[in-house]
């Protein structure tokens, strides 16, 4: 459960997110949608507390997340698009133990977790191989596990497909998926109509800060007498564009 | 702050770093590899010319005055205590001969010298050498020597013919005493060289971890993915800056090894100026651990300098540059240290970042100690770690800098 109250993040004289309210239920997806610079990744980094709002919170599986950032913590994966991010000197399973000691996971629980990730995700041939040397396929597994070694309720994906490849699109698909059915709840950000469309339980369209508006894909399109999410988009981001 | 993810983060990056082949390479390997082929050229090269200026001098005899007497005048009088003078060819052109190192000196003596001598006239030896050669005038004051040996013993066999006391031509005798002690009197290169390398290394031995340890790990993309852990930033910063500490020990460590097998190899290289025993300080225990304290809070000093450059830059290349400079800022005060005598060290040295290791260790190397200064060192060296720390924590918690792009 994931609820957003009023939260802005002003640098300087830009105001990067600007007053958004939602609110995503457990398993549900939220699909953020807008231009470059429009406020996704802002928004995410200010949920996943790297950034602190300039004003404004939002609530994170019980846990405000101005006032206790460090169980906010605890229970968020997040997962970014382009580079995977891991340690190429690390195996796959250092990478993997090392974001769970630092989440305060107890060395049994830890070994144990590992063991069902690889499991999971089919790692056992190279789960002791540095992650250097693997492929990008493998990379995206380390990378999957490793966001979710905490078993967080919440996810945060910010762009996850964005530079890759069709299989390794599908696979990310796949694990939003697998999250949402394990009952995770889920931000996803995107440039693409298409994935947001097909993943997503609500949808919210951000342009230079603001949301727009948010809603299912049929409500959208009901209201603003459309029929793809495409003209939906264009229609509130050209309007305000204009304006 | 939490001491557990602080041990976990250091554990980690010390792991990544050892696993990097090129970056231990050059930083550890290296130095104890290069440290001894230096010393032993540069020492093994300035032992050779010592030997060769002290035990290798070649004359000759001008052939105008070639003649057997006067050869034996040479060889078997005035320098006949001296071994190492050897008496070639006679050459036609002093000049060339001696300019072109065929020969270190050409002598001439006056052809009717024997008559001069007799008559108890002075006669004229004319050395020929070249000041501006190494060898040529090293050795000349060897030639001079025997010359005035020759000298004062043809005095006192006058004297001696005159029945006068011969002991009318020492009015004085000297003594010498030096207060220099014994052991540490060969220590000169090494009170040069030692404060200045160790200040150096300490202060840039850090910059390739604390480069990749932050502007990397922005650069990779695992920065972010690494703050959203339940670890706190400080103690993400704080086991990276263990690290970077670490790494420059060793740094320093791995040079000193080197230095270590390079006196073994050339122990001539670190004595030149001294007067020949070169083992052993006389430094106590309490002044010894002051020392290592201080020359490490320096490198941890320069370790938080260095992190939060590396944070403030935008990328890793964005950070080299930056540290290349603070490698030039580092060396001015090492190198324009580098005559300074251990009694000329002046208070405010002390107060000064990087100069109060280098003021500690020559006053130290010099053999006095004085712990007033030394704890002003050390006091002065705690309050800049924790100033710079603060300094990179501060920068570390600023969102404008961490996730500037
Ligand atoms: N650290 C920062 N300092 C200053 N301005 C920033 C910072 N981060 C983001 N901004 C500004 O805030 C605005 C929103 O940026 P943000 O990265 O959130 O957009 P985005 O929707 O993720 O764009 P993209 O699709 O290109 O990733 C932009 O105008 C950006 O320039
Ligand atoms: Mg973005």
């Amino acid at each position: 459960m994931l609820e957003v109250k009023n939260l802005s993040k002003a640098f300087g004289n830009v105001i990067a997110v600007n007053n958004i309210s939602f609110f995503v239920g457990k398993g549900k997806v939220f699909g953020l949608v807008g231009e470059n610079g429009a406020g996704k990744t802002t928004t995410i980094r200010l949920l996943a507390t790297m950034l602190k709002p300039t004003s404004g919170t939002a609530v994170l599986g019980g846990h405000d997340l101005v006032r206790e950032p460090e169980k906010v913590r605890g229970i968020v994966g997040i997962l970014f698009g382009g580079e995977s991010g891991l340690y190429d000197r690390l195996t796959a399973a250092e990478n993997i133990a090392y974001f769970g000691e630092l989440n305060n996971m107890d060395k049994h629980t830890l070994k144990e977790r590992i063991k069902q990730l690889t499991k999971i995700f089919e790692m056992e041939e190279y789960i002791n191989r540095k992650t250097g040397s693997l492929s990008k396929g493998m990379k995206q597994k380390v990378a999957f596990a490793r966001s979710i070694v905490h078993n967080p309720e919440i996810m945060l994906f910010d762009e996850p497909t964005s530079g890759l490849d069709v299989t390794a699109i599908r696979n990310v698909h796949e694990f939003i998926e697998n999250c949402k059915n394990e009952g995770k709840t889920i931000i996803f950000s995107s440039h693409s109509m298409v994935e947001i469309e097909k993943l997503c339980d609500k949808i919210g369209i951000i342009h230079k800060g603001k949301l727009v508006d948010v809603g299912t894909v049929s409500e959208l399109l009901e209201k603003h007498n459309e029929n793809t999410l495409e003209n939906v988009f264009v229609k509130l981001v050209g309007d305000k564009n204009e304006s | 702050m939490n001491l557990k993810h602080v041990w976990i983060v250091f554990k980690k990056e010390v792991k990544d770093i050892a696993r990097d082949r090129k970056t231990i390479l050059t930083n550890i390997l290296v130095p104890i590899v290069l440290m001894p082929l230096l010393f032993y050229l540069l020492g093994g090269g300035i032992e050779r010319m010592g030997k060769d200026i002290t035990e290798n001098i070649t004359i000759a005899l001008s052939v105008s005055s070639d003649t057997e007497e006067i050869r034996n005048l040479l060889k078997n009088d005035i320098f006949a205590g001296n071994p190492n003078i050897k008496l070639l060819e006679a050459v036609e052109d002093p000049e060339e001969a001696v300019r072109s190192e065929r020969v270190r000196f050409v002598i001439d003596v006056d052809k009717d010298y024997a008559k001069k001598l007799e008559d108890g006239l002075p006669f004229s030896i004319t050395v020929t050498y070249d000041q501006s050669n190494t060898k040529s005038s090293g050795s000349y004051r060897i030639i001079l020597d025997s010359i005035n040996e020759y000298n004062q013993k043809i005095v006192k066999e006058r004297l001696k013919n005159l029945n006068i006391d011969i002991n009318i031509l020492e009015p004085t005798k000297v003594i010498q005493k030096n207060v220099a002690k014994e052991k540490t009197g060969g220590n000169m290169m090494l009170m040069m060289m030692l404060p200045m390398l160790v200040s150096i290394l300490m202060a840039v031995g850090g910059i390739p971890a604390a480069t990749d340890l932050v502007a990397g790990e922005k650069e990779r993309g695992t920065l972010e993915p690494l703050l959203t852990t339940q670890s706190g930033r400080v103690s993400i910063l704080l086991g990276k800056y263990l690290t970077v500490t670490a790494f420059s020990i060793v740094c320093v460590i791995s040079q000193f090894i080197g230095v270590a097998i390079g006196f073994k190899i050339s122990p001539n290289f670190l004595i030149i100026g001294g007067t020949g025993t070169n083992n052993g300080f006389n430094i106590p225990p309490l002044a010894l651990l002051l020392i290592v304290i201080i020359t490490i809070t320096l490198g941890m000093f320069f370790s938080g300098i260095q992190l939060a450059i590396s944070t403030y830059a935008r990328s890793f290349k964005e950070a080299q540059t930056y540290l290349s400079f603070l490698m030039i800022i580092a060396m001015v005060p090492a190198y324009a240290t580098m005559m300074l005598q251990p009694g000329d060290v002046r208070l405010y040295m002390f107060f000064i970042p990087l100069l109060n290791v280098i003021a500690s260790l020559k006053m130290v190397l010099g053999n006095i100690i004085n712990y007033t200064y030394l704890g002003i060192a050390f006091g002065t060296s705690i309050i800049y770690v924790v100033i710079s720390l603060i300094f990179a924590a501060s920068l570390f918690n600023k969102e404008k800098v961490l996730f500037r792009n």
